[in-house]
């Protein structure tokens, strides 16, 4: 627990005399004797003094002082003028968190501003000193006094606008109640006027960097502080207007959704965006305060919420998904379909390879393997094959139209790794610890290499290389010929398939990792690391890379650098891979839904849900995504 | 505190006592294809080679002068794997001193197995009165040159291929060896600040880290990409449509970053990796080059000298010169081979 008695400050004494403050017990006005400097800043130093009109009684006061060093005099004319603004604009004020005035004079070339002294610390050390979050409650208490000040300094005639409202310029004194200090730039708000571009950095709202402040300025301000105080993140040292990307909730999960959201809002880039003024933002944190109560729900006008881009997405609020047809099987789809030619291809548990009608989901074929088929199959579009592994350890080849096997190789383990058909080959891995390079039109294995442990990840083949993982870790790149050109070692296993883009190639680990590294030597290049493994295969488009990972997200990070763009939770593993089709990301989950997801932003477009977890991927053609579920069936939705 | 205005937006102070040194870090020689030692920490003369090194001639006032032109560094007996580049660095024509700091460094590795070109540049822009500024971005251009040489280039001549996910990605290297910069800059140098915008390139990628406003451009006969992201608020506002593209450009507060190096102790540094194409370049350079010359007019220069880069990066820093050359001026192009 934080005690607020922690807050009182005492006053310097050996800051007296030096560089042109004042001496200890000088007296100014023969009134206030200097007794100790409470800080010094830019233009001048804040004294403690004593007022020497009570005699009998100790009355302390502060002292600020501004001093004129400048030489030109029309700089020295501003800076006097803004701090007799100051002093003016604080005499005509009377808050309880507005530090009251004395006086106000000049002397020799300084010029001194008397007020009540604040036995406190303002907010920026409390926060720099702090090794514990403040608790929320107290805060709250704070943003309720701040906008009841705010309140009346807008409600003023005419209007003030505080322009820098900051930890440092709020001050909290013994018994936790707070001040707004530091009325230096403070002005009368006149509508549509434009003032001099001034505030701190990091606290101030977007359009006080084009010389506009209004009550929408200061609720920024407000917000800002707040998420300092609460995150404990200083937002000078973040790049400018990135709080969003700093959610509070993170840093701080004591803090409930509703107090988020009212900072949130007040921190929105648009001033119409905020609130329209304190009053309304104050009566929301008093109901987190003290409970909703009489004023109905305390529901965040989500007008807040910028302007929500649905639309472009027709079916995205009809709710219902239009689902084409779909095709039930005789056990789970673990797999992916792919679709070639008018025919969605895919394996199922029953150990059939299924081929289905994609205009009315009615059934062309069914090709029987003797275990069940866990792989994706892959088309060979020249000789009218689809191609297809099988847990009875052989790779079988199909024709097309027929149904019929045009060649069976067999390995001697199980074949989990999806083939990849290129260069009028076949490459797949096999359980039995070799990855395979076959003649298409004949089935005859060309060479095999030699991995020692269970090959399970798709291979990926370029002109020149083909890049697989292994259950060792390792991932390999070898030559056409079957020759090792590099190897990468992962800590734990690699099913992820690989993604090649402009030299890197991409895959996902069970040691958590998603990796990118150079495909001619087998460098990383970057890493980012999720909460679980990884055995969703990446994609490319937009250059960012998305994946899912078994700690439930999708991701998307920058291709070339591996920062995070956005991330979507799903509600159980991702070990689906994404497709990306016009801007979209289809991705499912083992929640049983098949997403649809913005790709740029990641905000959710429709989602569908099957009857059971999804591990396979969706397919997109045609504006239609093919996509089986463990509930048995293959379905047909319009994407 | 020159710098401390540069992060308020203010215009430089009345120059101090003017400068007798060029501050442009040593650029080893296009013909250095070994590894040389880590650059020296006073780059002031450099008398092994006085007419290829940028080293500032003195007027008579004890202003520094343009820089003599380097000879062309061109490689005509190969059309190999050697990277061609040229590089140029000038005080401007308002400044008393260059806080500009620039490097270069290059191999070219041949023989058994597959030819290998690495070069390593650097061009960092200081802020900071006295001489916080060239002092801060010498200093960084050293230690980031430092890590990089040791952890990717000897690495590299250790014939490391493959990897393993213990060792550091060559990102996180990059990253790591910018961050170091930043705690020794802060140390040694607290009133002063710079941006570093390093690049490693191995074959055909371009690994760049990057810290403040000076820039990294790949181009190519058809196209000319900015390729880092400036951390100055205008940019800031840009991204977040609060600002346009012709309003920033007068912007009085044109020149604040929100992150530079010797700014604080933790500082965040963009990475990334780029492919260059064939013939394509690199072009790394201050803000006093592509505040004074559109993307366009930098692309047509380039263009006019294809592959002569040492003329093309002196016609580049002559036109911002006769633009007004209002800041130091630093451009390294690198073309990468076919």
């Amino acid at each position: 627990m934080v005690d607020t008695k922690q807050f009182a400050s005492e006053p310097k004494k050996d800051l007296l005399g030096v560089d042109g403050t004042l001496q200890l017990h000088s007296v100014l006005m023969n009134r206030y004797r200097i007794t100790g400097v409470l800080g010094v800043g830019g233009m001048g130093s804040v004294y403690q003094a004593r007022d020497l009109q009570f005699p009998s009684a100790e009355r302390y006061v502060a002292v600020k002082e501004m001093l004129n060093l400048s030489q030109d005099p029309q700089l020295r004319t501003i800076s006097l003028r803004n701090f007799e603004r100051e002093a003016n604009i604080l005499a005509a004020l009377s808050h309880p968190a507005i530090p009251t005035i004395h006086e106000y004079f000049t002397h020799k070339d300084r010029a001194y501003l008397v007020m009540e002294q604040i036995n406190g610390k303002n907010l920026e050390e409390i926060l720099n000193t702090l090794t514990e979050s403040l608790p929320v409650d107290m805060v709250v208490q704070w943003a309720i006094d701040l906008c009841d000040v705010l309140n009346y300094l807008h409600d003023h005639d005419p209007p003030i606008i505080f322009r820098d409202m900051k930890p440092a310029n709020i001050m909290i004194d013994s018994y936790g109640r707070l001040r707004l200090i530091d009325f230096g730039i403070a002005r009368t708000f006149q509508v549509g006027e434009k003032g001099t571009m001034i505030g701190t950095e990091g606290y101030s709202a977007p359009e006080q960097y084009r010389g506009e402040a209004t009550p929408q300025s200061d609720i920024y301000g407000l917000g800002a502080t707040l998420h300092h105080s609460l995150t404990g993140r200083d937002p000078r040292l973040e790049a400018p207007f990135t709080f969003a990307d700093r959610p509070i909730r993170e840093a701080n999960p004591d803090v409930p959704g509703q107090l988020d959201a009212i900072i949130m809002r007040a921190l929105a880039f648009e001033p119409s965006q905020r609130f329209a003024n304190v009053l309304e933002m104050k009566k929301l944190f008093e109901a987190v305060r003290y409970g909703a109560s009489g004023g109905g729900s305390v529901a965040i006008d989500s007008g807040a919420a910028p302007a929500q881009e649905m639309d472009d997405w027709g079916s995205a609020e009809a709710g219902g998904i239009d689902v084409r047809w779909k095709f039930k099987v005789e056990e789970e789809i673990r797999a992916s379909p792919i679709v070639h030619d008018g025919i969605v291809f895919f394996g199922a548990y029953d150990h059939n390879l299924w081929a289905i009608d994609t205009e009315n989901g009615q059934m062309r074929w069914k090709y029987a393997t003797e275990a069940g088929i866990s792989t994706d199959p892959a088309i060979h579009k020249d000789g009218n094959m689809v191609v297809v592994g099988s847990d009875d350890y052989a790779v079988y080849a199909i024709d097309i139209r027929s149904g019929r096997e045009n060649w069976k190789l067999m390995t001697q383990g199980p074949v989990r790794s999806s083939p990849t058909v290129a260069h009028g080959h076949v490459f797949f891995g096999s359980d039995d610890g070799h990855l395979y390079a076959t003649r298409l039109t004949t089935g005859r294995s060309v060479w095999k290499y030699d991995a020692g442990v269970p090959i399970r990840s798709k291979p990926t083949v370029t002109d020149e290389l083909i890049i697989f993982g292994a259950e060792s870790g390792d991932v390999y790149a070898v030559d056409l010929s079957g020759q090792l050109k590099w190897r990468f070692k992962c800590k734990r296993n690699v099913i992820s398939s690989p993604f090649i883009y402009e030299g890197l190639v991409y895959f996902g680990s069970f040691d958590y990792h998603l990796y990118a590294i150079d495909i001619k030597n087998g460098w990383s290049v970057w890493r980012y690391r999720t909460a679980k493994p990884v055995l969703s295969s990446p994609i490319v488009a937009d250059e960012m890379v998305f994946f899912g990972s078994a700690d439930g997200n999708v991701y998307a990070l920058d291709a070339f650098g591996g920062r995070e763009r956005w991330k979507f939770a799903t509600e159980n593993q991702v070990i689906s891979s994404p497709v990306y089709a016009d801007g979209a990301i289809y991705i499912a989950s083992v929640d049983g839904k098949v997403y649809s997801l913005d790709a740029k932003k990641g905000k959710e477009r429709w989602s569908f849900e099957t009857n059971g977890p999804i591990s396979g991927s969706p397919y997109v053609h045609e504006g239609v995504l093919y996509i089986g579920s463990t509930d048995q069936n293959l379905y047909a939705l319009k994407a | 505190m020159d710098w401390l205005r540069r992060f308020l937006g203010l215009q430089p102070a009345e120059s101090p006592v003017s400068e007798s040194e060029d501050k442009a870090a040593p650029s080893t020689s296009p013909t250095a294809a070994a590894p040389a030692a880590t650059p020296e920490t006073d780059s002031s003369t450099d008398d092994t080679q006085p007419n290829r090194n940028a080293t500032a001639q003195l007027n008579e006032d004890g202003r520094t002068r343009q820089l003599p032109p380097l000879e062309t560094v061109t490689d005509t007996s190969s059309t190999g794997t050697r990277l061609n580049y040229g590089l140029h660095s000038d005080v401007g024509q308002v400044r008393d001193n260059n806080q500009d700091a620039m490097l270069s460094f290059t191999a070219c590795m041949s023989g058994a197995g597959d030819d290998v070109s690495f070069g390593f540049f650097i061009v960092a822009d200081g802020m900071g009165g006295h001489e916080d500024g060239e002092k801060a971005s010498a200093l960084a251009t050293q230690i980031v040159a430092r890590h990089v040489t040791n952890d990717i280039f000897l690495s590299l001549l250790r014939g490391e291929t493959g990897g393993d996910s213990e060792r550091p990605t060559i990102i996180e290297v990059l990253r790591n060896a910018v961050q170091k910069a930043n705690e020794i800059v802060s140390t040694q140098v607290p009133d002063g600040g710079t941006t570093v915008t390093a690049s490693a390139i191995m074959g055909h990628s371009a690994y760049i880290a990057h810290v403040g406003d000076s820039r990294a451009y790949l181009i190519a006969r058809d196209s000319i990409e900015h390729v880092t992201r400036d951390h100055s608020l205008v940019q800031r506002l840009i991204e977040l449509d609060q600002l346009t593209p012709e309003d920033a450009a007068d912007h009085p507060q044109k020149n604040v970053l929100y992150r530079a190096i010797g700014q604080s102790d933790n500082i965040d540094v963009d990475a990334i990796i780029r492919q260059i194409p064939p013939e394509g370049y690199l072009m790394l350079c201050s803000d006093g080059l592509w505040n004074m010359l559109s993307n366009e007019e930098i692309h047509q220069t380039i263009l006019k000298q294809y592959d002569n880069p040492q003329s093309a990066a002196q016609k580049l820093v002559a036109l911002a010169n006769e633009r007004g050359g209002p800041d130091n001026i630093t451009v390294i192009l690198v073309q990468i081979p076919v």
